[in-house]
């Protein structure tokens, strides 16, 4: 058992929170709020030339090939500075899978494109149903020469607006199983027939609906096997679980030292509020919570880079970290009382996030239910001795 | 970064059940304070302290020269598992030779009462059982206000006053006692001094208190002219509050142990459940993986904590934290443990193993006794309050 970061773990929490805190400060997070493209695309240079895109893209194209754990701490520092950027898309959401099922010749033309280019990215599969679910995927992808037709509409996609490339879910077969008969594309955002608009939310981290009408898609640019894209989408369902809940808890723990701060120098009945027991307990709880959130997403991962990754474990960390993410927030704004509730406040920047990290990586029940799952098989060691 | 036990901890571990197949009755689950309310369970608690003292285990945290092996933090985390999973009793020595008596002696101790203590608590002898007397009756979270006074007389102390809520007090042979030294302060937590009495002292009176489920823990004790000799002074006078603060910062390192025992209820839940196939219904399903989580998140403090001090890190707030942590989990637990049971959730838990009792007892058991335990050492209230005083350097709220 250890708790402690390696030297080279340290090393990129350091470099990552050093470099958010200066080209991302709460000021900036405002103004991007106003700008329709949602990021800032000299701090996305930056961020590409300082090889944070590269983070865990193998050497050979153009990566450093940093662990799952390095990028795990990269999005802790993303979520405690709130960075509006098109990262995660770009990387969990498509490099990853491109990495992972990716033919060669995919994996040539497009890892170096993020690595080194900082093209950008973005994973297209909700739905009407906007459940995770495979009976979302609606969109059809229809065969007629070597050549797909893609017509259907794609909702909350991120930085779609900003998009070089889309990764599509589509359905090519209807079967008894909805899992069965999905098929993952890679488009091309600039062809014929992709319309993208803004869907308002709060979190302004740019969600887009995306239709596709008639749209033609090379049968080269299936991503994995044909038929079984699910299999791919519960990879990157799982990282995103894993990954979301380690954005949220560097969220979290942001958002709780500003109201610590603010509890100890806030002052009614002639002392701090902090010296109160309610707000006090309170801080407590939130303070265990947050440390068992933090734990719970560093044991998943590491399970993940030890290449023994648990389903289990990434479902109780993104679980957790809905629970906590909200909660901090909504007392962090509480706690603060009136002037929490106003723009003024750092604090409801965090809270303006709780519901597009939420359903990123899977609400609460659908990580129930997949806990559930694994308990099923669970053997308990009292019935072993025997 | 890593998040598994070595080799040699596992290896502990599978000793450590070995050990139990060997020596307790097939589905062996002991309850908390089982050894303190039964003659019987007492008996057997003492037959395993005795053999845990001959594999070395019962004092395994101690050094050598005191009856220990040094073991690792991790192996003592590995055993207090272990010991909460299979009900393990008699590893505590009363309330409680093995955790804070004997570290205290060895930190504050006279080599005299080194000698005289340490060995029969390490070899798990009737003769190293002890109390542990700190609450009075207007003395409970306030622990600091406690009047039992201790008066020098030659070279004896007269002990005048009355504890309460005294656990193991009928059972142990000796007692581990603060009380006042010195009554003219300025500060309360000035003038305090920990004793050693012996249980058989003239004048000291040990009256059962039963509990409200009618087992008994507790006990209240008076001192009538108590004669205790000089030299059964423990560290320096009036200087007690300080090494008591110790004392009860090994007390309040019980996470571990809660977090076995906390998973093996959960893990007879879990079985009966399928077995009475209720588990595919949503409702339940969602309470096991909610416990799940919880379980897996309270576990991964309590190794926190432990890693910190396996470091040599300054460990303050962290005990406390997982106390208060395991004090709401336990209470959760029974919650949603007794409405599986239906029922069956009302049996009375001095009745064990009828032929009506499911899941061991364990589950109504514990849903009483988890109000004791939060409690005892410290209330889960109090356990916030030095989160926040000192984890969070938040200003002192009382």
């Amino acid at each position: 058992m250890d708790f402690a970061l390696e030297k080279d773990q340290e090393l990129i929490k350091k470099s990552a929170r050093e470099f958010f805190e200066k080209e991302c400060p709460k000021d900036k997070v405002r103004e991007l709020r106003e700008d329709p493209k949602g990021y800032d695309p000299n701090m996305w240079k930056k961020m590409t030339s300082l090889g944070f895109l590269g983070l865990i893209i193998p050497e050979q194209y153009g990566g450093t090939e940093g662990e799952f754990i390095d990028l795990m701490l990269f999005m802790e520092e993303i979520g405690r500075n709130l960075v509006p950027s098109p990262f995660f898309s770009t990387v969990v959401l498509c490099g990853m899978p491109l990495m992972e099922f990716g033919t060669n010749e995919q994996k040539d033309t497009f890892l170096p494109e993020i690595a080194e280019k900082g093209k950008i990215w973005s994973f297209a599969q909700t739905e009407q149903l906007a459940n995770h679910e495979p009976e979302d995927i609606k969109l059809k992808a229809t065969l007629d020469n070597d050549e797909y037709t893609l017509n259907g509409t794609k909702l909350f996609v991120p930085y779609a607006s900003a998009a070089k490339y889309f990764l599509v879910v589509a359905r090519t077969s209807e079967g008894e199983n909805p899992e069965e008969g999905i098929t993952l594309f890679i488009v091309d955002s600039k062809t014929d027939g992709i319309e993208t608009e803004i869907i308002p939310t709060t979190a302004r981290d740019v969600r887009c609906e995306v239709k596709f009408t008639n749209v033609k898609v090379p049968k080269k640019n299936i991503l994995g096997e044909p038929e079984n894209g699910w299999k791919i989408v519960d990879y990157v369902f799982q990282n995103t679980a894993v990954l979301k809940a380690a954005e949220m808890s560097g969220g979290a723990q942001a958002a709780f030292s500003i109201v610590n701060k603010y509890a100890k120098e806030r002052k009614q009945f002639d002392k701090p509020i902090g010296s109160l027991q309610a707000v006090q307990f309170k801080l407590v709880d939130l303070l265990t919570d947050i440390d068992e959130l933090k734990y719970l997403v560093h044991e998943a991962a590491w399970n993940i880079n030890a290449g023994s990754p648990s389903r289990k474990l990434n479902s109780m960390a993104k679980a957790k970290a809905n629970a906590v993410y909200h909660d901090m927030c909504y007392h962090g704004i509480f706690l603060h009382g009136a002037i929490g509730w106003t723009e003024e406040m750092d604090i409801g920047l965090y809270h303006l996030r709780t519901r597009s990290l939420e359903f990123e990586g899977g609400g609460t029940d659908i990580h129930m239910e997949k806990i559930a799952k694994e308990l099923e098989s669970y053997q308990p060691d009292f019935l072993n001795l025997k | 970064m890593e998040f598994q036990f070595g080799e040699k901890e596992e290896k502990f571990r599978s000793e450590i059940r070995e050990f139990v197949k060997d020596n307790f009755p097939p589905d062996y689950f002991g309850h908390l304070f089982d050894e303190e309310m039964d003659d019987d369970a007492w008996d057997f608690a003492m037959s395993i302290s005795k053999k845990l003292s001959q594999k070395k285990w019962l004092t395994m945290s101690w050094p050598e020269e005191y009856g220990g092996t040094g073991a690792s933090t991790w192996e003592r985390v590995v055993f207090g598992e272990e010991a909460g999973y299979w009900g393990i009793p008699g590893i505590s020595m009363g309330i409680s030779g093995t955790a804070w008596v004997g570290p205290s002696l060895m930190l504050f101790g006279t080599k005299e009462q080194q000698d005289k203590y340490i060995p029969s608590i390490a070899a798990g002898e009737p003769d190293g059982v002890w109390c542990t007397a700190y609450s009075e009756p207007d003395s409970g979270s306030d622990l600091a206000s406690l009047q039992t006074f201790a008066q020098k007389e030659g070279d004896e102390y007269v002990i005048n006053g009355q504890k309460v809520w005294t656990s193991c007090a009928h059972r142990a042979r000796w007692m581990w006692l603060a009380c006042r030294t010195n009554a003219e302060v300025t500060k309360k937590h000035h003038g305090l001094s920990l004793f050693i009495v012996d249980m058989k002292s003239k004048g000291l009176t040990v009256n059962p208190i039963k509990n409200f489920v009618g087992g008994h823990v507790f006990n209240e004790i008076f001192f009538k002219d108590v004669r205790v000799p000089a030299n059964n002074l423990v560290g320096e006078e009036n200087k007690g509050w300080a090494q008591l603060m110790t004392a009860l910062s090994f007390e309040r390192g019980v996470a571990i142990t809660f977090c076995g025992r906390a998973r093996r209820i959960f893990d007879e839940l879990l079985c009966y459940a399928k077995e009475i196939d209720i588990f595919y219904k949503p409702e339940i399903r969602q309470k096991f993986a909610d416990l799940a989580m919880d379980l897996e998140a309270a576990k991964l403090l309590a190794y926190e904590a432990a890693w910190k001090d396996h470091m040599g890190m300054t460990v303050i707030h962290e005990p406390s934290r997982d106390k208060a942590n395991f004090d709401i989990l336990l209470e959760k637990l029974t919650r949603i443990g007794t409405n599986m049971l239906g029922a069956f959730s009302q049996l009375d838990p001095l009745n064990k193993d009828t032929r009506w009792t499911r899941v061991k007892g364990a589950v109504e058991h514990l849903y009483y006794y988890c109000i004791g335990m939060a409690i005892a050492a410290g209330t889960t209230f109090t356990q916030k309050t030095i989160v926040g005083q000192f984890g969070l350097q938040q200003p002192k709220s009382y």
